[in-house]
């Protein structure tokens, strides 16, 4: 099996976008090419586009042909899309992953990129209707996830006394941290006070708990580290591990009510960090799918960095920012850079490139282990990466 | 839009296609319609599913499956508000519980004419069936072609 680097990586303007899903494309793929312009779109033989609500949002199927044409791009040994809704970006990654370990292709291109607001603002949550179960979930009204995640907020304050402050720590953290981050659709500060009076969306959750809806993409190339040598002059960044996994799809079937404990992502983080040969202890940085700020609060839980119940007092204590434990989140996550389904597992990719390359807009210093995690749909899947600067 | 005004667009449609021409689950609704709240369960591991599986036990793979009725009260174990975002046809505040079906199963449901803090945790909850747009179809002249649908949810006991 050969060794894989991440050699670039870049995104567009992520917010509310007056361009189409293919002028996003076209955006994201620059700022890779621009990231690293040793790498020249003959360079690519291998290419993946990500996105959600295609079909949806931009009545277009058959998108990776599309996505490469644009790009100029002419792949001869993978040209597909991929999708797992809030996980597709990453998806896409450990797709290129392990077609780049296989020897199937050298230097794959990965884009990932979602269109999600229309001319008329309903047709967003309406077309959300389709991310949970269409037929028993999505008809009781759920789609963009809310009621869900406020319920696991619910069960894990009653369960291990987190409080609303520490909710709303998250995103006072995760806010500061993309302040300077020029392509992050908030870029705006906030107090605990702003954050703890913020209107309610569903009690315990408020406005700043929850990540805005957003168009947006990302771009990023991974080459096998013979290829990746000669293709940059950064220093190289390995991908050392990843896993994903599933173990339901609809709210009836998950966890038998006990929203508060994600079994599937300690299961998926346990084979990831066996996969990469590190344990939790070893991730200097880690970019973690803080949809809302209750998920970080479960996630660096279930991801091993303090014990179960005690993710509100890790964020309290000043674990998962910056000189603490595990800075988490040090681009602004979702909760400040904003969410676009397709984009966001590449642009977490791309922080860490940044972090372990020592480029970072807010650099860890001497970062060299970093994990990415994505969580989709209603808790169903989970898909974490791990990348270092080194194989061993 | 001018070309598809007076058709019916399935890709728009947020309910599910019901009638035996369009699911293998056709009695769920046919079952609804009569208020039973049913499911199907394996006859040969025993395992019961949510939801109900038109072609295999997700289990052990067997097509043996058998329709059962569920119980149409249970206990609300959570409630939620959602007081803002909430999706075009559905009231505000769209109210979800985490229904307890007298343990034998436990449904994410949303709560039917609910205002602001009328349910609360440990209170009783009972099915409601209620009538949903009808889906019209491509039938032959003279046939009635069009299936009346049902969908259902919770609300206060």
């Amino acid at each position: 099996m050969r060794n894989v680097c991440v050699i670039a990586g870049g995104q567009n303007l992520w917010g509310v976008r007056q361009a189409t899903q293919r002028d996003m494309i076209q955006e994201a793929g620059k700022a890779c090419f621009e990231d690293n312009p040793i790498i020249k779109n003959k360079d690519i033989d291998g290419f993946i586009v990500g996105a959600c609500h295609t079909e949806r949002c931009s009545f277009q199927t058959h998108l990776a042909p599309q996505a490469a044409e644009c790009l100029g791009i002419k792949p001869v040994n993978l040209c597909c899309r991929v999708e797992l809704l809030c996980a597709t970006g990453s998806t896409g990654i450990i797709v290129a992953d392990a077609m780049i370990r296989s020897g199937k292709a050298d230097v794959v291109m990965v884009v990932g990129v979602e269109k999600l607001y229309m001319p008329q603002r309903w047709e967003i949550p309406f077309s959300e209707l389709g991310t949970c179960d269409h037929e028993f979930d999505c008809t009781n009204g759920m789609g963009l996830p809310p009621p869900a995640f406020a319920t696991v907020a619910q069960q894990h304050m009653k369960l291990y006394g987190t409080t609303e402050e520490q909710l709303a720590m998250v995103a006072v953290k995760n806010r500061r941290n993309g302040l300077n981050n020029k392509k992050g659709q908030m870029q705006k500060a906030i107090t605990l006070e702003e954050a703890m009076s913020s209107r309610t969306i569903v009690r315990p959750l408020k406005l700043t708990d929850c990540c805005p809806v957003t168009d947006g993409g990302a771009a990023i190339i991974l080459a096998c580290e013979e290829k990746a040598k000669d293709l940059t002059d950064k220093p190289l960044v390995y991908i050392r591990g990843s896993a994903q996994g599933t173990q339901h799809q609809m709210s009836a079937n998950f966890n038998n009510g006990v929203w508060s404990t994600w079994d599937t992502l300690r299961i998926v983080g346990e084979q990831a960090y066996k996969h990469a040969r590190v344990t939790p202890k070893d991730i200097n940085v880690a970019q973690t799918h803080d949809c809302f700020t209750i998920s970080e609060i479960v996630e660096v839980e279930e991801l091993g960095f303090c014990k179960k119940g005690e993710g509100g007092p890790f964020v309290q204590e000043g674990k998962s920012d910056f000189g603490g434990l595990v800075p988490v989140n040090t681009d602004g996550g979702l909760l400040s850079c904003g969410h676009p389904f397709g984009g966001t597992g590449i642009r977490q990719g791309i922080e860490i490139m940044h972090q372990l390359r020592g480029d970072a807009v807010k650099q860890v210093e001497g970062a060299r282990i970093g994990l990415t995690h994505n969580l989709s749909g209603l808790i169903s899947a989970h898909t974490v990466l791990i990348y270092g600067r080194d194989m061993e | 839009m001018s070309i598809t005004e007076g058709k019916y667009a399935a890709s728009m449609d947020m309910w599910p296609l019901q009638g035996k021409q369009f699911t293998r689950i056709y009695p769920f609704f046919d079952n609804l319609k009569e208020g039973r709240l049913t499911t199907t369960k394996c006859k040969d591991c025993g395992t019961l599913s949510f939801p109900p599986r038109g072609v295999i036990c997700p289990e052990c793979l067997s097509e043996n499956l058998e329709w059962v009725d569920l119980p149409t009260k249970g206990t609300a174990l959570s409630v939620t508000y959602e007081e803002v975002g909430v999706p075009i046809g559905f009231e505000t505040p769209l109210v979800h519980a985490m229904v307890d079906l007298g343990g034998v199963l436990t449904l994410f449901s949303r709560i039917k004419d609910c205002p602001m803090g009328a349910l609360n945790v440990g209170d009783e909850v009972k099915l409601v069936v209620f009538p949903v747009d009808p889906q019209p179809f491509d039938g032959k002249k003279g046939e009635d072609n069009v299936i009346q649908r049902v969908f259902f949810c919770f609300e206060k006991a």
